[in-house]
């Protein structure tokens, strides 16, 4: 049996202690699995990501990464720092925010730097990843000349460079071209295959299946209300209305006027 | 200019600058002399010739930097005409401003040129005052031309980098690189809330009216830029900072860099030990 990366119990969260944005939130993660987690805009996803990541920390609750529980103090110990910061990478769903650097290339550095990774291995690695997301051209660039998707790219870049064991993703595909959110799945796949555990937060359903093992779903109340395979959540189209990922469309098919739930999956073939 | 067209010429007029001044990149992505040169050397020659052109007493010589200046700048391919814009808009505005007392025989007592009378006041223009206020012109034109030929043909980040062979804090030089690149996302934030508001009113019904949009939108990128830091502080720390930036600097020094840092130090020597020039 895999081990628990990651251990929530009992969870809550508010901002500046009057804004919930998770409310009793209990889940575990197993090394090597692929997570998703679904629900509509303002459940608490994006929060929970960073609390994966030690950013941010329970007003009430436990959560353990790598056995041990995560509080703040702990970051103070620059070894533990270290190791957790080398062991979770999080690409931000703005990559505005990511990327703070004057050009891309010192932006794809920045953490193995900070991180005191020895120089060749750095130039090693970004060699690597130039290669893989095709983006040689963009390095003297700044981040302000770039598009949405090249952003996004180099953005996964820099979180990729420090090889972490967990990448946790902040709606990857959001605001992409298909070809672009293609390549990126493709890569979060083969980062699977390589051993790395992926958790990430969309609204996209079409990518959930590929890019999960697990789906949790959130509510609007910031809790989690299902967890699954994600063939079963998918196919709950009552549950996915009740909490914003499908709307009910009706338009004109074939014969006759057409109306189903609108998942933007394959509800055609099952017919 | 009527007034309300004077808040949006005001808010594209200085968008349009900084992204001009500050963002542009253009000559420093060019091949020529100066570009080629490593950023710390090329900070290390500006800086010894604005020594020298500050201890010069000799305004031949700073001529003759200036036209030095202005042969650096046809070999990094820099247009001229776009060059003297750059050094002679703001010069004559503000050096001459400054040098304007040195001319009357108050502060420059000595042989007369010319005297007129201006609100009964009689004033005399001498030829010490002329020549002192010419010197300083000169200077700070010569000056300011070395400095906006470093910025031209370096790029922001990379002059940024060099700063710290003065020993400027490895802190101090990130954070202006991230201004640098935030000023880039908040002039847009800004040229779209402006769109944002033409779309859905077109004309601000007053001066007034629009004035308070403008601090309205200034309250909010305020507070957008707060908002921003705690974020991209959150992004610095996911990705390993600790409080003590690290950052890989690749500068490539060669021979030329050394002759021509040579040659600079030789001049300042000559003006400075020997006083002859």
């Amino acid at each position: 049996m895999a081990k628990t990366l990651f251990e929530l119990k009992g969870v809550y969260f508010s901002y500046l202690g009057k804004f919930p944005a998770l409310c009793g939130v209990d889940l575990s993660i197993p090394e090597g699995s692929r997570v998703s987690f679904i629900g509509a805009n303002g459940c608490g996803k994006s929060t929970l990501l960073q609390m994966l990541d030690g950013l941010l920390f329970p007003d009430k609750g436990i959560i353990k990464a790598f056995g041990a529980e995560l509080k703040e103090n702990n970051f103070n110990n620059e070894k533990f720092a270290r190791e957790f910061r080398q062991s979770v990478g999080l690409v931000f769903q703005n990559s505005d925010v990511q990327l703070f650097c004057p050009t891309v290339k010192e932006d794809i550095v920045f953490g193995p730097l900070q991180l005191g990774l020895d120089k060749q291995e750095i130039k090693k690695r970004l060699e690597r990843l130039v290669d893989i997301l095709e983006i040689k051209d963009l390095l003297d660039r700044a981040p302000h000349q770039l598009s949405i998707g090249e952003k996004r790219k180099v953005a996964i870049a820099s979180t990729l460079i420090i090889e972490p064991k967990v990448l946790i993703l902040d709606e990857p595909t959001a605001g992409l071209d298909p070809l672009t959110s293609r390549h990126i799945i493709d890569l979060l796949i083969q980062e699977n295959i390589a051993g790395k555990t992926i958790i990430t937060a969309t609204h996209d359903l079409h990518i959930v299946e590929e890019i999960s093992d697990q789906v949790f779903v959130f509510s609007r109340e910031k809790r989690i209300v299902r967890n699954g395979v994600p063939s079963d959540i998918l196919k709950d189209t009552e549950l996915l209305e009740a909490h914003n990922l499908v709307h009910i469309h009706s338009h004109r098919h074939k014969d006759g006027v057409h109306i189903h739930a609108h998942t933007h999956l394959e509800h055609h073939a099952q017919e | 200019m009527s007034k309300r067209r004077f808040i949006r010429s005001s808010i594209l007029a200085v968008c349009s600058f900084i992204r001009e001044s500050v963002l542009s990149d253009a000559y420093a992505a060019k091949k020529g002399l100066l570009q080629a040169r490593d950023a710390r050397f090329k900070l290390l020659i500006i800086f010894t010739l604005l020594l020298a052109v500050l201890f010069s007493k000799n305004i031949i010589f700073i001529l003759s930097i200036y036209g030095l200046c202005l042969l650096f700048a046809l070999a990094s391919s820099i247009n001229i005409a776009f060059f003297l814009k750059r050094t002679w808009i703001f010069m004559p505005l503000f050096s001459l401003f400054i040098a304007l007392p040195a001319l009357f025989d108050i502060f420059s007592p000595g042989q007369p040129l010319v005297s007129f009378r201006i609100f009964g006041l009689s004033l005399i223009i001498t030829r010490q005052g002329l020549m002192s206020a010419i010197f300083f012109f000169v200077r700070v034109l010569t000056s300011v031309s070395l400095c906006v030929l470093l910025a031209l043909t370096t790029r922001h980040y990379v002059l940024l980098k060099a700063l710290r062979i003065f020993r400027v804090p490895q802190v101090f030089v990130m954070t202006l690189g991230m201004c640098y690149r935030y000023i880039y996302l908040f002039i847009e934030v800004v040229q779209n809330t402006y769109l944002a508001i033409r779309s859905r009113v077109e004309f601000v019904s007053s001066l007034k009216h629009g004035q308070g949009i403008v601090a309205g939108n200034i309250a909010s990128l305020w507070q957008r830029s707060y908002v921003l830091q705690n974020q991209v502080y959150s992004a610095m720390l996911s990705r390993g900072y600790m409080a003590e930036p690290k950052t890989m600097d690749e500068f490539h020094m060669s021979i030329k860099d050394w002759i021509f840092l040579a040659m600079a130090i030789l001049i300042l020597v000559l003006v400075y030990g020997k006083n002859i020039i």
